[in-house]
C-alpha cells in the first residue's frame, strides 16, 4: 500500500517511481535457505529433467526476443528448444547464462521471474519429500511461503483479475504471432501447475507412475497444443492443491500471466524498447506483493488492478474472463461449474470427504465420489489417474489407467463399495476402502446389503451419464465466433 | 479510490470486458462434450432420432460426433473396439467391430458419408440398416446424389490419403 501511494504522488506528471530493488544494480542471488528435503524433485527424474528444461525454454526464447530474431523465432528457435526439451538436462540450469542480453535489459522481472522458480522448485520438493508428515509438510508449505514473501519481488498471493490483466491493447500479440512458441510456455506452465495435484497427499511412491501418464501427455500433446484460449491455470491442474494453498496457487498464476504479459510486449510490432521496457515494469509492479500489500480476498476496491475477487469454492484463483461467481471457461471442457462435481453437477459436500480428482487428456477435474471419477475417465480415450479419498483421511488412493481403462491402484488390498442410488447422494453409497476388512466394517455399520467389489470388478462397470448432469451452454468468451468450446 | 487513482495513473487502459448480462443463460444439456476427433460439440440423441456414436474400448465408452470421425480417429486405439452406431431406428444402433484390425457389421448396412465441413458430419456421416433407409433420409434431408456406401468402401474413402 506505501509503495501504491508513493507511486501515485510519483507519477503525476511522469512515469511511476520504481521501488528501490528495481532501481539497484546490486547483486541479487536470492535462495531459499537450505533444507533436508532439497531437490525431493529428484525422486521423480523425469519430472525433474522436464522442469529443468523449462528454464532453458524460457531462456532460450527470452533471448531471441530480446535479439529480435522474431522471423525464425517459429523456425529455428521453436526447433532449438524442441531439441532442448526432447534431451533434456539433468540439472538446473542458469537461465542469466543462457540468455545473457535479455537478463542484462530485463534484470528486474528476471529476478521476479528467478525468485518464483525458486518458490516452484521448494514447493515441489516439499511435496515430493518422503518421510515428512502431513503436518510437517503444511508447515515447510507455510514456512516457504513466509520466506518467498519476505523479499520485496515476491509476487502477490491475492488472486487478480485475469480478464483485466490480460485486456491490454497489446495482449495476445505473443500467442497470435507466434503460436508454436507461445504453445511451449504454456506447456511449461501446463507442467508447473499440473504437477502439485500428483504430488499433493499422494504417497511419493505413486509419484513416478503418474508421472508417467503426465510425462507423456506433457510432451506428446501440450508441447504441441496451440488451440489454448488463455494460459493453464493453478485451480484448473491442480485443484486440491490451489483449495489447499490458495496463496500460493495465486502466486502461479500471476507469476505465469507476468510471462504473458512480457512476451505479448516484446512482440508488439512498432513499440519503442524504451516504451516497451516502461510497460514491463509497470506490469512487474502490478503483480507485486508490496502493491497489494493490506488488501483482502475476495474483495475488489475496483474492477481492474485491485479486484481480488474469486470464485467462491475456489479461493486460489482470480476472476477469469467472462466469470460470474463459480462458472468460469476453461479452455477445451468449455463452461464449468466449480463449485459441482464434473461428472453429475451436483454440489460438493462441505464433507472432508473430498471426494476425488480425475486427471485425463491434460486436464483434471473435482468429482464428488469414486464412480463419478471412473465414469468421466471411462468416457475419455487415453490414459487417467484418479486420486481419491479412502475412509483413513491421511490415505489417498491413486488408480492409474492403461488406455483400455484397465486400473492399477497403489493399494493392493483395495476395495469398493457402489449400491446404486441417485447421485445427489452418490458420495454416501459410491466409495473406496484401503482393505476388504474395513469395507466389510462399513458395511455393517451401514447396515447396507452391497456387494464389495475388487479393482477389476468395480473397474467394469459404468453408470454412463447421470441424469443430474448439466452443461453450460455459452460462447466461448476468447473467441468471437461464438464458437461453445 | 486512491487505489483506482493510483491503478489509472500507473496502467495503460484495458479492452472492456464481455458485459455479463449480454451471455446467454445456462440450460440444460445432457452431458455434452466435444468429439474427440473433429472437436466439435457432440450430438445427443432427441426422441425421435439417435445422434450418439459410441465406441467401446476396453472399460471406455467414448462418443464421437459421427461414423466419419471414429474411423479417422482408430488409429489411437490398439486393440479391438465395437461402435455402436445410431441407425434411423431409435434405440437400435448398428454395431460395428475391429477385430484384429478388420472391420465388420451386418451385410446389408450402407453408409452415408457427404458432409462438407464438420458442422455437419453428425448429419450427414451415418449408418443405416438398408440402403432404401439410406434413401429416404437423403430425399428428407435433400441430400443431393446419395452414395450408399458398405463399411468396406466407407472405410476406404475415409482412410483414402487426399
Amino acid at each position: 500500500m506505501i509503495l501504491a501511494l508513493l507511486l501515485a504522488a510519483a507519477t503525476a506528471d511522469g512515469p511511476p517511481e520504481l521501488p528501490a530493488w528495481m532501481r539497484s544494480s546490486a547483486p541479487d542471488a536470492v535462495e531459499f535457505r537450505p533444507v533436508r528435503y532439497q531437490d525431493a524433485i529428484r525422486s521423480v527424474p523425469a519430472f525433474a529433467r522436464d522442469m529443468y528444461a523449462t528454464s532453458v525454454g524460457h531462456a532460450i526464447a527470452y533471448e531471441a526476443m530480446e535479439r529480435g530474431q522474431w522471423s525464425t523465432m517459429e523456425d529455428r528457435t521453436y526447433r532449438t528448444i524442441r531439441a532442448v526439451l526432447s534431451a533434456p538436462p539433468r540439472f538446473a540450469v542458469d537461465e542469466r547464462a543462457l540468455s545473457p542480453r535479455f537478463s542484462r535489459r530485463q534484470s528486474s522481472v528476471e529476478r521476479v521471474f528467478e525468485w518464483a522458480h525458486a518458490l516452484h522448485f521448494r514447493t515441489i520438493d516439499i511435496l515430493a519429500a518422503p518421510g515428512l508428515s502431513p503436518s510437517e509438510r503444511r508447515r515447510a508449505m507455510d514456512a516457504a511461503w513466509r520466506e518467498y514473501q519476505a523479499q520485496p519481488f515476491a509476487l502477490t498471493g491475492l488472486p487478480m483479475s485475469m480478464a483485466y490483466l490480460d485486456g491490454f491493447p497489446w495482449s495476445g500479440n505473443f500467442r497470435r504471432r507466434y503460436p508454436k512458441v507461445n504453445a511451449l510456455f504454456w506447456a511449461y506452465h501446463w507442467l508447473q501447475t499440473a504437477n502439485y495435484d500428483m504430488l499433493f497427499e499422494t504417497p511419493p511412491a505413486t509419484h513416478r507412475p503418474q508421472y508417467e501418464v503426465l510425462g507423456a501427455q506433457y510432451r506428446d500433446a501440450e508441447l504441441d497444443r496451440v488451440d489454448r484460449d488463455f494460459m493453464p491455470m493453478m485451480a484448473e491442474q491442480s485443484p486440491r492443491f490451489a483449495l489447499a494453498y490458495p496463496q500460493i496457487a495465486n502466486a502461479f498464476d500471476n507469476l505465469h500471466m507476468l510471462h504473458d504479459q512480457v512476451n505479448d510486449l516484446y512482440a508488439t510490432p512498432g513499440m519503442a524498447p524504451a516504451a516497451r521496457d516502461r510497460e514491463i515494469q509497470h506490469a512487474i509492479i502490478r503483480v507485486l506483493a508490496s502493491s497489494h500489500a493490506g488488501e483482502t480476498p475476495g474483495e475488489a476496491t475496483n474492477l481492474d488492478l485491485h479486484d481480488h475477487r474469486h470464485p467462491p469454492s475456489t479461493p486460489g484463483m482470480g476472476f477469469m474472463k467472462g466469470s460470474e461467481d463459480d462458472v468460469m471457461f476453461m479452455s477445451g471442457m468449455g463452461w464449468m461449474d466449480m463449485s459441482v462435481c464434473a461428472h453429475c453437477s451436483v454440489p460438493f459436500e462441505p464433507d472432508p470427504a473430498w471426494g476425488a480428482t480425475v486427471t485425463a487428456n491434460g486436464w483434471t477435474m473435482r468429482v464428488r465420489c469414486i464412480m463419478c471419477a471412473r465414469d468421466m475417465a471411462s468416457e475419455t480415450p487415453g490414459r487417467a489417474v484418479i486420486r481419491a479419498a479412502t475412509e483413513q483421511p491421511g490415505q489417498t488412493l491413486v488408480l492409474i489407467s492403461d488406455d483400455e481403462g484397465n486400473w492399477k491402484s497403489n493399494l493392493p488390498g483395495v476395495r469398493f463399495v457402489e449400491s446404486g442410488g441417485e447421485h445427489p447422494e452418490c458420495h454416501a453409497w459410491s466409495k473406496a476402502f484401503t482393505t476388504a476388512a474395513a469395507a466389510e466394517a462399513w458395511r455393517q455399520s451401514a447396515g447396507e446389503d452391497v456387494p464389495i467389489l475388487d479393482l477389476t470388478a468395480w473397474g467394469q462397470l459404468n453408470r454412463g451419464k447421470p441424469e443430474t448432469y448439466r452443461k453450460i451452454n455459452r460462447p466461448n468468451p476468447y473467441r468471437d465466433s461464438g464458437d461453445a468450446r | 479510490m486512491i487505489l483506482s487513482a493510483i491503478a489509472g495513473i500507473m496502467l495503460s487502459a484495458p479492452i472492456a470486458a464481455v458485459p455479463m448480462a449480454e451471455l446467454p443463460k445456462a440450460s440444460p444439456i445432457l452431458h455434452e462434450a466435444d468429439c474427440p476427433f473433429c472437436r466439435l460439440k457432440l450430438v445427443q440423441n432427441t426422441e425421435t432420432e439417435d445422434n450418439e456414436v459410441v465406441l467401446r474400448f476396453g472399460n471406455k465408452k467414448i462418443e464421437y460426433r459421427c461414423l466419419f470421425c471414429v474411423i479417422k480417429d482408430q488409429r489411437r486405439y490398439k486393440g479391438n473396439l465395437v461402435v455402436y452406431a445410431p441407425s434411423e431406428k431409435v434405440g437400435e444402433p448398428i454395431v460395428l467391430k475391429r477385430t484384429d484390425g478388420k472391420w465388420t457389421g451386418p451385410e446389408a448396412v450402407r453408409i452415408l458419408n457427404q458432409f462438407k465441413s464438420h458442422g455437419d458430419c453428425a448429419a450427414l456421416s451415418r449408418a443405416f440398416t438398408t440402403e432404401a433407409a439410406l434413401l429416404r433420409y437423403a430425399t428428407d434431408r435433400k441430400v443431393a446424389d446419395p452414395k450408399p456406401l458398405t463399411l468396406e468402401a466407407f472405410i476406404r474413402e475415409v482412410e483414402r490419403p487426399k
